[in-house]
């Protein structure tokens, strides 16, 4: 991975360890370094929550010819573009983080409650989610028996 | 006449097959599927979630329980976690005890398999001689730890006590490959075993790497990605990584046979070195009060199902901000969506059992 | 069959009983022995495999209900008698409650046309082998009533497997029962076991000049009777339990029943088609004693029925399942011509005979 060429045709990143931080263009950067270097494998995709509606989202790549990771990070509000038709994995890893963090990823008509079930109102990995034992109550009364 | 029906079929969450509470929601012309659309989730835990609420130490045994046929590799993650922040260089008999176990744990998640897939399969037999075998494994697991299945046996910085029973280790490597002799006899050859596996469920090498397929099933695909080749747990041990050609279900079945005969190699090394070795000397790491310095820690392991990862980022407290477990059967799960495709349901199942998918894995 | 009536008749009269009575009861009375006798079998049959499966599968299987478990299927039988029979709300209640009983109409009458000893068979028509062939097949509408009536998706896609099976596995059978009708010149089950005898035992058997028409019998057989490896229709991997899925109690227990009866009785039908029925493997009888002798040509009857359950179990303790396409391929495009092959070959032989 040549840093400096990625550094000059994407010029609103910088480099923290093995980590490309990234502003925005995701699909551009994902994109660029599937055509142009060997990332071929999506790993997973890992979701930090920021705070104030915030969510990190770590792209773990892998190169299965030159055995290489790595990652790149991007920080959005709530929405960003799918890449489940560059990955097919991703389809799993964004509906996962769609239920637990609430981050709706656009382009992808999959997305749905997968853990939880599908009345289930608030994300649970997020910070802000309180944990509020009502929810657990899944008959509400009306049911019979 | 109206146009032919298309019949809807769920399969499970309840249904003998299905390994556990994973929901498959077939259409069906006749038998052969239109399309399947898994539904996971009926055994999630919060596993993630509840890493945010306890301590590091206070975690280390719930973790045994993502995989419940090859806990080792969970707690083994986790210990390599903490390690990796405080920097804690482990003693070579810490890893030759690591190691043979998370081998031996290999062997049992295998066997298992094995048996289930050819449960699958409609063939009973193989199932209790498989369970015969694992029965061995479980008992010293027993001996050793006091669990059959949660061992909680790997602490921060070492185990939690020294190795014992080394003979029932040698009993189980010398009985082992003749048994799996046995089980190629009565199997692999088996021309009905043969017809149902061959060629059926062709996992072409760019769909599973695209699809994030790890473990056997991509070696089984012809590519050799084998973590244990890179760790550091496993330096000095002599093995091959086993890599078929074959792609189809059949090749699936004969990585995971020869994945056994490398993993019984494998332990019989660390055997040799751990009869010789001196008395345990370890370094621990005091548990209590655990602080991870900030910072995010990243630690990734060859499971039995694929490619197992933990993701900490800590911000200086007694517990993880953020705690992130990526599991094989996850992707596989993913997979079947595309794989299942086109294929009859009796051949489904055999794919489906093919890829070894643990629903507890996929569902944290 | 007509010894045993002259001696009933003759009891009777001795009694002052008017004939006609005699008439109806000897036909009665046969079935009445069958159905109670068919209980007794079909548990030790049950027992008799799970016992053996244990043995292959290096367990016990049941040893705790009676010495050495000999009491487990009764209980369990007592047991299923117990349970609430389930009918769901979506059923056709009608069929639904049907399908258990019409499964054991053709079983029992299958079991009276087979020739017990020389003069011990129930109904012995001209043509009986035809009679049997069509009530071997019956099981399947039974089945299909099941797996209709159950609206349930597993059962129907079981019954569908299971029709497709015995319509194709029937050819390979009639063509079987041809080159042996042809061999023997006749169409009867008592005929053909006669014309089996030889003086040296066992060389008489049908099975040696139609060592390939055994085969493909006992192939087709076992997939008649949904056994492994062409358990599809229940396939419990796959189909939870196939047909009977939404059956509990008592009206499981007639399918099971009905399944392990049909079970026997195929067994004793192959065993009189290529086994030589009631002969004695070494081509005179034991016991000397005309009464002692029916009895034991029963034992060998039971006998070379019991080594054919044998197998078949074994078989189910060895092998996986076929799929469901190779199940039809492997009948149309293997056993159906080498049937017919088997037939030319029994036709060769009659000609050689004769000439």
């Amino acid at each position: 991975m040549n840093w400096n060429e990625f550094q000059r045709i994407f010029n609103d990143c910088e480099l923290d360890g093995n980590k490309i931080i990234i502003k925005s263009n995701l699909r551009g950067v994902i994109g660029f370094v599937t055509a142009n270097y060997t990332y071929n494998m999506l790993k997973e995709i890992i979701a930090n929550d920021k705070g104030e509606g915030r969510t990190e989202l770590i792209y773990h790549m892998y190169s299965t010819d030159d055995e290489e990771d790595l990652f790149i990070s991007i920080t959005v509000d709530g929405e960003v573009e799918s890449i489940a038709d560059i990955f097919e994995s991703a389809k799993a890893d964004e509906n996962e983080i769609y239920d637990l963090f609430g981050v709706k990823f656009t382009g992808n008509e999959n997305l749905k409650r997968l853990y939880m079930p599908e009345d289930w109102k608030g994300f649970p990995l997020r910070k802000d989610y309180v944990q509020d034992d009502t929810r657990l109550v899944w008959n509400d009364g009306n049911n019979e028996a | 006449m109206t146009a032919t029906m298309k019949l809807k079929l769920n399969l499970g969450p309840q249904h003998p097959s299905t390994h556990g509470v994973l929901r498959l929601i077939l259409e069906l012309e006749g038998e052969k599927i239109l399309s399947c659309e898994p539904d996971i989730g009926y055994l999630h835990r919060g596993m993630e979630k509840m890493a945010e609420k306890m301590s590091y130490i206070q975690y280390l045994p719930t973790v045994d329980r993502i995989d419940y046929l090859a806990g080792c590799f969970y707690s083994e993650l986790l210990c390599r976690i903490v390690e990796q922040a405080f920097e804690v260089e482990l003693p070579d008999k810490v890893r030759a005890i690591r190691v043979m176990l998370l081998e031996l744990n290999r062997i049992s998640s295998h066997l298992l398999w094995v048996g289930a897939f050819l449960m699958d399969l409609g063939a009973i037999s193989p199932y209790f001689y498989a369970f015969r075998e694992r029965e061995m494994i479980l008992r010293y697991f027993e001996k050793l730890t006091g669990q059959r299945m949660m061992y909680n046996y790997f602490v921060f910085g070492g185990v939690r006590k020294d190795i014992a029973y080394l003979e029932d280790v040698e009993e189980i490597i010398s009985v082992l490959p003749d048994k799996i002799n046995d089980y190629e006899k009565i199997i692999t050859e088996n021309p009905i075993f043969l017809k149902r596996t061959s060629g059926k469920g062709v996992l072409e090498l760019d769909t599973a790497v695209n699809h994030a397929i790890t473990g056997v099933n991509l070696r089984a695909s012809g590519l050799n990605y084998d973590l244990r080749n890179i760790d550091y747990l496993y330096k000095g041990f002599d093995f091959g990584a086993v890599v078929l050609d074959g792609k189809d279900c059949w090749a699936r079945y004969k990585a995971r046979i020869m994945e056994m005969r490398e993993s019984v190699n494998i332990i019989h090394q660390a055997l040799e070195y751990l009869k010789s070795a001196p008395a345990l000397e370890q370094k621990l790491i005091n548990p209590l009060n655990l602080k991870l310095p900030e910072g995010d820690y990243y630690a990734e392991i060859e499971a039995p199902r694929g490619l197992a990862s933990c993701f900490v980022r800590s911000l200086g407290d007694d517990r993880p901000y953020r705690l992130k477990w990526r599991t094989g059967s996850y992707y596989s799960v993913n997979l079947l969506r595309k794989l299942l495709v086109g294929e009859y349901l009796n051949d489904a199942i055999a794919i489906a059992g093919s890829l070894d998918i643990i629903l507890p894995e996929v569902d944290k | 069959m007509n010894y045993l009536y002259f001696l009933y008749i003759e009891f009777l009269l001795r009694h002052n009983i008017p004939k006609l009575f005699g008439d109806i009861t000897f036909y009665i009375i046969p079935f009445c022995v069958i159905a109670a006798a068919l209980i007794v079998v079909v548990l030790v049959l049950v027992l008799a495999e799970r016992k053996l499966l244990g043995f292959f599968t290096q367990r016990k299987g049941p040893n705790r209900v009676g010495f050495w478990g000999v009491l487990q299927t009764l209980a369990d039988a007592f047991k299923l008698l117990c349970k609430e029979n389930i009918t769901p709300k979506s059923v056709d209640r009608f069929l639904f409650n049907l399908a258990p009983i019409i499964i054991f109409i053709p079983v029992m009458t299958a079991l009276g046309i087979i020739p017990y000893s020389a003069e011990f068979t129930f109904v012995n028509t001209q043509t009986n082998v035809i009679l049997y062939l069509i009530l071997a097949a019956f099981p399947v509408i039974s089945i299909f009533l099941a797996g209709w009536a159950s609206n349930n998706k597993y059962s129907l896609l079981g019954a569908m497997r299971s029709i497709s099976q015995v319509l194709s596995y029937e050819l390979p059978i009639t063509f079987v029962v041809l080159s042996i009708a042809v061999l023997s010149s006749s169409m009867n089950l008592t005929g053909i076991t006669m014309a089996q005898f030889s003086k040296w035992g066992f060389f008489g058997w049908f099975m040696f000049p139609c060592v390939l028409g055994f085969i493909i019998m006992f192939i087709s057989i076992l997939a008649e009777l949904n056994r492994c490896p062409f358990d599809l229709p229940e396939a419990e991997s796959e189909l939870v339990c196939g047909y009977n899925t939404e059956y509990s109690g008592m009206r499981f227990a007639l399918f099971y029943l009905g399944e392990y009866a049909m079970m026997f009785a195929n067994s004793m039908f192959i065993a009189v088609l290529f086994l030589g029925g009631y002969l004695s493997p070494f081509g005179k009888y034991l016991f000397n004693s005309s009464f002692l002798i029916y009895f034991e040509q029963a034992f060998w009857l039971f006998l070379k029925a019991g080594i054919i359950l044998f197998v078949m179990i074994w078989i189910r303790a060895t092998l996986p399942r076929l799929a469901a396409f190779d199940l039809l391929k492997f009948s149309w495009v293997y056993l159906l011509p080498l049937s017919i092959i088997n037939l030319f070959i029994a036709v060769l032989i009659k000609m050689g005979e004769l000439a």
